[in-house]
């Protein structure tokens, strides 16, 4: 395409211009193309200005738990399939984490970490099995201690490419929202110190974020999600 | 805006299937959602029907939301206006194509100038939106603010539909170059 087509099919998708099937086409051709990804992201928010221009609307006052009543039934999901604006560098990292074969998990068995664990002191305070956002495969095992020390035991090697690091976080309450634990260039079995924070809940989330070096530029994830899950008591 | 309502933030416990956080969402954005929809549907109705499916959308797909390539809000917006349009499209629903009053056409013309004419001054879409000739703003403006197809802007300005097109095409080429 020239660059005044990729402008003019830039415009149309803004615009809404296209029907359905020409905008999965166009959102195809942004995953495959940096430059008109881009573009389209700029003028949508651009274009986005006319949007707030608006004066809020009333609504009714059951809209809220009509959503509620669908949200309870819904689960959430579907992470392979991408949408609009998130494209080729997550598909590309999530690429490299299919090798987590489940195979891996069963080698190792559960029996296996708790016995390996009882030797190890002081024991963790919970466990939390970080599943691959791609495949839901466990992906990563987060040991956090009431010392705010957290080990990490990966089940595949992974490095971050050129520029980026893996960063670990944890959610100990929504109001807080998420606090690193730190970041590494890989996943290797390693202890992080982390801050120091209430003693790890059991239900608690932990996830690790791709981010720009040397971490998050806001303090909060800004990156892909990775793999996640949520703590557990290990068996004593 | 504080962290408690900041998209970004709820989308990331959304994410986590956070309902509480949804619902501060909602709270935070609903209203100015239902008014983008009812610029596109022009039925109270439809547009909180719009707004009910893009929340579920947003619940089901908070995860696949990318911080780094866009802010929380124009992600938002973008999954009400296309929710909106894919109904506005779906002719059972609207009744456009059965030929819509003139009076509802000026209002159409009314919200769309209205969206320009409040645009901040020193936005930079305004001025370029600005330099451009007046079809070609009207039409890029029917199109954006009110979800008229190319067909719905030539039977709202009186114009041929192959000049309508090509305003559409080097208005957006025009507007992109002038914002860049």
């Amino acid at each position: 395409m020239t660059r005044e087509e990729k402008l003019a099919a830039v415009g149309d998708y803004v615009l809404g211009l296209l029907d359905p099937a020409e905008a999965q086409a166009f959102e195809a051709a942004c995953r495959d193309d940096d430059e008109i990804s881009e573009w389209a992201r700029q003028f949508a928010e651009r274009m986005g200005a006319l949007d707030f221009t608006v004066e809020p609307g009333s609504y009714s006052p059951d809209l809220w738990s009509k959503i509620e009543a669908r949200v309870i039934e819904t689960p959430q999901a579907e992470r392979a399939n991408i949408v609009p604006l998130v494209p080729r560098r997550r598909s590309a990292i999530v690429q490299q984490w299919l090798p987590l074969a489940a195979g891996v998990v069963v080698a190792l068995g559960v029996g296996y970490l708790v016995g390996a664990m009882r030797q190890t002191a002081p024991a963790p305070t919970i466990i939390a099995v970080l599943l691959n956002e791609a495949d839901a495969s466990p992906a990563v095992i987060i040991e956090a201690f009431a010392d705010d020390s957290v080990r990490l035991l990966p089940l595949d090697d992974f490095e971050a490419p050129e520029g980026k690091v893996l960063q670990l976080w944890t959610l100990p309450d929504v109001a807080t929202g998420p606090v690193s634990l730190g970041t590494l260039p890989t996943t290797r079995d390693t202890v992080l110190a982390g801050p120091s924070l209430p003693t790890p809940q059991v239900g608690q989330l932990y996830e690790i974020t791709l981010e720009p070096a040397p971490g998050s530029p806001t303090g909060r994830p800004t990156g892909p999600i990775l793999v996640k899950g949520f703590a557990k008591l290990p068996i004593s | 805006m504080t962290e408690a309502t900041d998209p970004q933030f709820l989308l990331q416990a959304i994410a986590h299937g956070d309902r509480a956080a949804l619902a501060q969402l909602f709270n935070a954005q609903a209203g100015r959602l239902v008014a983008i929809a009812r610029r596109i549907v022009r039925r109270q109705d439809l547009a909180e029907e719009v707004v009910q499916d893009a929340f579920v959308a947003v619940w089901q797909r908070a995860g696949q939301f990318d911080a780094a390539r866009g802010n929380a809000l124009a992600w938002l917006t973008t999954i009400v206006r296309n929710r909106a349009l894919n109904l506005l499209r779906d002719g059972n629903r609207t009744d456009y194509h059965d030929g819509e009053t003139l009076a509802a056409i000026g209002d159409r013309t009314i919200d769309a100038m209205g969206a320009f004419d409040a645009l901040a001054e020193r936005d930079a879409l305004k001025t370029c939106l600005s330099q451009l000739d007046e079809p070609k703003r009207r039409a890029i403006l029917l199109c954006y603010v009110t979800g008229l197809n190319h067909g719905e802007v030539a039977a709202t300005l009186n114009a041929p539909l192959g000049t309508v097109k090509a305003w559409i095409r080097r208005g957006t080429i025009a507007l992109q170059e002038c914002l860049s």
